[in-house]
């Protein structure tokens, strides 16, 4: 999994690629973290290039949309892959994080207060 | 390519197999079975829901492709269903004067498919097979799901196979048991509460219909409306419970497939495979890493 980050007003563009499961969600909370600690808690993570999602992944989003939200911001998904989407939805996150065609639309949402 | 992916897994190398309910498609868990063998991955246990139970027990009794394959096409013929439970029907529409009886309420005559899983499995007993085996039921009185990990296979196949309305519930062990599917859909939190690290899932959603033109397919669609919902409720609490990885295979079906289209068994089987194979290198890192992590401990 590699990961790059770049920042759009005060929304953190969080771009991965690769696979999000046991063997790389380690690195994904460290980075989460590290975001939301520092006080970028608008997070955006670009799924664009993500081919796959596990149960050890999910649970790296859920914490870091967790913690995002109690500190006033929102962890959102842009441009998530269909084999994706349907363990995000089979999850019952897709009920409960915001996920958006692309990253211009998920960071725009921010500024538009959705 | 078999036998490279064999010698280069750690021998540690074993998972829990997970078949929801899902009818036919289930048995796509034949060729998810069989890649993992081919990858040189053992199957620690099993655990089957409604179709599920049917295919996890070929594979705990530990027959190939071939056979777990001629088996379903003997065993899951549209007929199974064809008859009318008469009687049933009017102890449901006459309560009183038929007596009706829970015990014996399913509107489709079950004496075909108990002659199939008996002509299947005959006196075969859970705890005796190759692999341990869980199938699961729901109780009708409380609504728990029941994890039939001991008894006769025909038994218990039937009580995870009581689709109701059409399949009366099955007395087993003082227990009145209807389909699993109604308590878990896909029963991960067996394979967890029995101390599974890896967890390969092969679940399916309930189809859900574009035309209701009769009762039968209004409650049909009820059904699948909350079993779906079910379903996604339990598994995304188990994901975030389980300490280790629940790897899901969804196999994807270009060709729709009915309750019964059993012809398309072998097309189902390569859809598994397939979809088995895309997750193969990484359950082989991380059983790679997990096997590792073990011998630390020890």
């Amino acid at each position: 999994m590699e990961l790059a980050t770049t920042h759009h007003d005060h929304v953190t563009v969080l771009a991965i690629a690769g696979s999000v499961d046991s063997l790389t969600a380690d690195t994904l909370t460290a980075a989460l973290v590290e975001h939301v600690g520092t006080g970028r808690v608008r997070l955006v993570c670009d799924f664009s290039a993500v081919n796959y999602t596990s149960s050890a992944g999910l649970r790296s989003l859920l914490g870091a949309l967790k913690e995002s939200r109690r500190l006033g911001g929102d962890l959102r998904m842009a441009a998530v892959q269909p084999s994706v989407l349907r363990v995000l939805s089979l999850s019952g996150f897709a009920g409960i994080i915001k996920i958006f065609d692309d990253v211009p639309g998920a960071v725009s949402s921010f500024a538009a207060g959705a | 390519m078999g036998t490279n992916l064999a010698k280069s897994t750690s021998a540690q190398s074993s998972v829990s197999l997970v078949i929801g309910s899902g009818s036919v498609k289930c048995a796509a868990a034949i060729g998810v079975a069989s890649v993992l063998r081919e990858a040189g991955i053992r199957i620690e246990r099993v655990v089957g829901c409604s179709g599920g139970a049917l295919f996890a027990t070929l594979i705990a009794m530990g027959h190939d492709d071939a056979t777990a394959r001629d088996m379903t096409l003997r065993l899951w013929t549209q007929d199974i269903t064809a008859r009318r439970n008469n009687r049933a029907l009017l102890s449901a529409l006459a309560p009183k004067l038929m007596g009706f009886k829970a015990s014996r309420f399913g509107l489709r005559d079950d004496s075909l498919i108990n002659h199939r899983l008996q002509e299947a499995f005959g006196d075969a007993r859970i705890e005796d097979l190759q692999v341990p085996l869980h199938i699961t039921a729901t109780n009708f009185m409380d609504g728990e799901l029941v994890d039939l990990s001991r008894g006769p296979v025909t038994s218990a196949i039937r009580a995870s196979l009581a689709i109701p309305f059409a399949f009366a519930p099955v007395e087993l062990d003082g227990q009145l048991l209807v389909d699993g599917y109604v308590s878990d859909p896909l029963p991960i939190s067996v394979a967890i509460k029995h101390g599974a690290r890896v967890i390969v899932a092969v679940g399916f959603e309930s189809p859900m219909m574009e035309q209701i033109g009769s009762a039968g397919r209004f409650a049909m669609q009820l059904s699948s409306i909350m079993s779906n919902n079910l379903l996604r409720a339990r598994y995304a609490f188990n994901s975030v419970a389980h300490h280790a990885e629940v790897i899901t295979i969804i196999p994807e079906f270009k060709k729709r497939i009915r309750l019964f289209d059993t012809d398309k068994v072998p097309y189902i089987i390569d859809a598994g495979a397939q979809a088995a194979r895309e997750q193969i290198d990484y359950l082989r890192r991380l059983l790679d890493v997990d096997g590792a992590a073990g011998a630390r401990v020890q």
